[in-house]
């Protein structure tokens, strides 16, 4: 009996040293966070004493841990190192979850789609007074769209600075269906309007070139489907090639704002039962739906992938090592592909400003005062044209009054990217908000790197060959114009979130890893069997409950509407 | 009479505990030595249990555990009431079974061949070989294993073909019903050496007279195999057997999540992928918990189950 006592005692004995150190850690912290306001304003008399901030950010292979020209450039300047954490494995959805777990956070986060779970962990400090007070010009640069930055109807914090830019106009495309020039040429540039006339010009080229000059096999059609780019390979691709407007994974009625999975539609059968028939008469790279990115982009760079159905951003990697290379007969252009010629490409379906992904303060944040000015002085005139042009004499020069890239810098720009991006750094701190392509600063200059002029000099001679068969200079040329269509009044859908940990969510998740297995089967079913698979695919998505969510979908675009229009 | 016979007893319990006390005086420093794991042990693998509670809450990180709502068993009734839980159930345990046969099995007869191996040197290069593999981490297996069975030039396609045996290459990692063989196969491969070592350590320990006694009897190779060397080893293949029970529901995901692929999902995914994915990824840490629990009451069960088993056939105990 003594004996049980004993050990009883001395176990509570030691559940309360645990506590006591628990909770004195946790007053440690709290005394900490109460004394920083103050040596912030003692900092701030004298600027610049060096601190390291820690950042969490989705994956950039190009990162250049503040060795470019740039980012030694800022460190003099604000005194700021940028230490940023990214994740391990594809997406930073993990990362942030276990963020949250552990309740520990960086300074800065730029969490995508984990957003709403940040938000709901009171992991995000409401930058709104902030702005007010110490950042004029984010203030300025997001101007009319100030109020779009606002989380919700409910809750008008502002937790994140989308980093998409401000006013953008699109001068290029990057998306669409893409086919190698030498496809092209050997087929004397027909006509690509439709995924008929994409599938002979592909059928043409491997019949007459089954290897290529080294003895490879060509492939037709790969697809990055083994890994969440599926949505960007497969998936997307059918809405866009059935006229309707990138919404995630959603399709919204225009007029009535009722939103649907986009595979229920109908039309969209049509474009997976080509895809179907392009993997029956082998067309297809039958590893589309296993390969994992490496193995994808290890194939475009062997030059042996006729076409893609990509985004330029998802592939350019690859075709940056086909043109360092030198093979430039096998890079890609791209067309705006539709199912049949009663479709039209919505790639460029005006949205109004579109805050998205987006990079917001933590309430660990050890000064977010100093933060907020570090963000502003990122978005100050100044700012915005270091992060893109880079720095005077050395990454540009001014010509008559205009920024002009030197030669040899533009050449490794366009063909090696990789390391251009690297070595100045211009790409790699685009952290906070920023005017679009075509927007001008006072000297009368654009702010970005990418105008019409500009773009051109970007194009090889291979891309310029196949252009001029087609009658434009850019890509964006061949696509149906920024007007042509009426601009969406609740942006874009995938910019909508569910309240995380809700029953929509898990609908979702349980939708997409349908998806996921489902879509791949019937593509790859035998063309008698396809209707059978997507009958069972759609089945299995009314069992998960996508009615319900839909429905909550639908609400939340009209109440974005609601909000936008005020 | 009565005071008589209480008193020796109680003499004798408070001789006993005195006994105890003085022995552990004897040992204090035994006692001390042992006490840093004791509390190593008592933070990490008992203080965290009472993270159980979230399991009837639903949690939000935001408060405090004490401020969280209580929902009761609602999260057990989802998770049980889920088809998806079971496919993964489903999957988790043949895999871990295969594994455990496989796994068990292959390194006995590795390290019982190598045993019977005379050239000191050629025994020595062959263990190192084989147990090498155990060192490369489970991304390179993946791509090695992707490589090797792909179908653009995988080399196990090509010796099919070049074999005659097949005309069409096979898509290997496209089909379901390989997925299991394919990650047990690639699991042996990785760790037939390593767990061959202990077997190969509990062998040496084998009185070499016994062999001795068997040659004068007149035993063979293979009967002294039988009848010495796998008796010697018994009691150690029992315990790592036993032991391995526990983890059969606990098998990690990493094989699975980085050999696996959407086309496979309903083969590939285990319980640890699907806590990961529809627990903590969606921040529902409750329901993470909740699969967490089942788990461990799972393995606790298997434990005592295989060793009451045990207990039963050979009257030893190994816990």
């Amino acid at each position: 009996m003594k004996r049980k006592m004993q050990m009883a005692l001395s176990l509570m004995l030691a559940l309360v040293f645990v506590f006591v150190t628990a909770c004195s850690s946790s007053n440690t912290e709290g005394g900490k966070n109460t004394t920083t306001p103050e040596t912030t304003n003692a900092t701030n008399e004298q600027p610049a004493e060096p601190i390291t901030i820690r950042l969490a950010t989705g994956n950039n292979p190009n990162w250049d841990d503040m060795q470019s020209d740039i980012g030694k450039f800022i460190k003099e300047k604000t005194g700021i190192t940028i230490k940023p954490e990214f994740p391990v494995g594809g997406s930073s959805d993990d990362m942030f979850a276990l963020m949250i777990a552990s309740d520990e956070y960086p300074d800065l986060v730029v969490p995508g789609g984990s957003t709403n779970k940040m938000v709901d962990a009171g992991a995000l400090l409401d930058l709104r007074p902030l702005i007010e007070e110490h950042a004029p010009n984010i203030k300025k640069v997001y101007g009319e769209y100030y109020n779009r930055l606002s989380y919700s109807k409910d809750d008008d914090a502002i937790y994140t600075l989308s980093l998409t830019g401000v006013g953008h106009t699109y001068f290029d495309s990057g998306s669409g269906f893409q086919l190698q020039h030498q496809v092209l040429e050997a087929a004397g540039y027909p006509e690509i309007k439709t995924v008929k006339d994409y599938e002979a010009a592909i059928k043409a080229y491997i019949e007459k070139n089954p290897t290529t000059a080294d003895g490879q096999p060509n492939i037709g059609l790969s697809l990055n489907g083994g890994e969440w780019q599926i949505l960007i390979s497969v998936t997307n691709p059918a809405f866009i090639a059935t006229g309707a407007p990138d919404n995630g994974e959603f399709f919204i009625n225009e007029d009535t704002y009722e939103a649907i999975m986009h595979y229920q539609r109908p039309e969209e059968r049509e474009y997976f039962r080509w895809l179907n028939h392009m993997n029956d008469i082998g067309l297809l790279d039958p590893e589309s739906f296993i390969q994992k990115y490496d193995q994808y982009k290890a194939k475009i760079a062997s030059g042996r992938v006729l076409g893609l159905i990509d985004q330029q951003w998802d592939y350019g990697q690859a075709e940056n090592a086909l043109k360092a290379k030198g093979k430039f007969s096998s890079t890609y252009a791209r067309f705006p592909v539709t199912l049949n010629e009663t479709y039209q490409d919505h790639s460029f379906h005006g949205t109004g400003y579109l805050p998205a992904l987006g990079i917001g303060i933590t309430k660990d944040a050890q000064d977010p005062v100093r933060l907020i000015k570090f963000l502003d002085y990122l978005a100050s005139d100044e700012g915005q044209v270091l992060l893109n042009w880079g720095i005077e004499g050395k990454h540009y020069n001014v010509v008559d009054g205009k920024r002009v890239i030197p030669a040899d810098l533009l050449e490794q720009k366009t063909n090696d990217n990789n390391t251009f991006t690297k070595t100045t750094g211009i790409g790699n701190y685009n952290l906070s908000a920023r005017y679009g392509d075509g927007v001008k600063d006072p000297s009368g200059n654009y702010y970005t790197t990418t105008f019409p002029e500009q773009i051109q000099t970007t194009y090889s001679e291979e891309d310029k060959k196949t252009l001029a068969a087609y009658g434009a200079t850019t890509y964006k040329d061949l696509w149906p114009s920024d007007d042509a269509f009426p601009e969406r009044k609740y942006g874009a859908a995938w910019t909508l979130q569910f309240e995380a940990s809700s029953q929509e969510n898990v609908i979702f998740q349980k939708a997409q890893d349908i998806m996921k297995k489902r879509i791949p089967e019937a593509i790859l079913a035998k063309p008698e069997d396809f209707d059978k698979v997507y009958d069972a695919f759609l089945k299995d998505l009314e069992d998960a409950g996508v009615a319900k969510m839909n429905a909550e979908l639908t609400k939340l675009i009209k109440d974005r509407v609601e909000l936008w229009s005020k | 009479m009565k005071p008589l016979t209480e008193g020796p007893q109680k003499a004798r319990i408070t001789l006993n505990r005195n006994r105890f006390w003085f022995k552990a005086f004897q040992q204090r420093y035994l006692y001390m030595m042992s006490l840093p794991f004791v509390i190593w042990i008592f933070i990490f693998s008992y203080v965290p249990v009472w993270g159980w509670l979230t399991a009837f809450q639903n949690y939000k990180p935001k408060d405090s555990i004490f401020d969280q709502k209580w929902v009761g068993f609602d999260n057990f009734i989802e998770l049980f009431q889920d088809e998806r839980f079971y496919i993964v159930l489903r999957n988790t345990l043949v895999m871990s079974t295969m594994g455990l046969i496989v796994g068990f099995t292959v390194p006995v007869i590795f390290a019982l061949l190598i045993n019977e191996m005379k050239g000191q040197l050629f025994k020595r290069s062959v263990q190192t070989i084989s147990y090498l593999p155990h060192f490369v981490s489970w991304v390179v297996v993946a791509g090695l294993v992707y490589k090797m069975l792909s179908t653009d030039g995988g080399a196990v396609n090509q010796l099919l073909m070049w074999l005659n045996i097949i005309d069409q290459p096979i898509q290997f990692m496209a089909k379901g019903n390989l997925f299991w063989g394919i990650v047990t196969v690639s699991d042996l491969w990785k760790e037939m050496g390593w767990n061959s070592i202990i077997f190969l350590a509990a062998m040496a320990g084998i009185d070499p007279e016994l062999y001795e006694a068997s040659t004068v009897d007149g035993a063979g190779r293979f009967r002294k195999m039988w009848h010495i060397t796998l008796p010697g080893i018994r009691t150690t293949f029992m315990v790592l057997f036993i032991l391995s029970i526990g983890h059969l529901i606990g098998i990690g995901f990493e094989k699975q999540f980085l050999l696996g692929n959407p086309l496979v999902t309903d083969y590939s995914e285990v319980l640890d992928l699907y806590a990961l994915k529809y627990g903590i990824q969606m921040s529902r840490y409750s329901y993470g918990t909740t699969i967490g629990i089942f788990n461990s009451v799972v393995s606790i069960l298997l434990v005592f189950i295989a060793n009451g088993i045990y207990k039963r056939v050979t009257k030893e105990s190994v816990i």
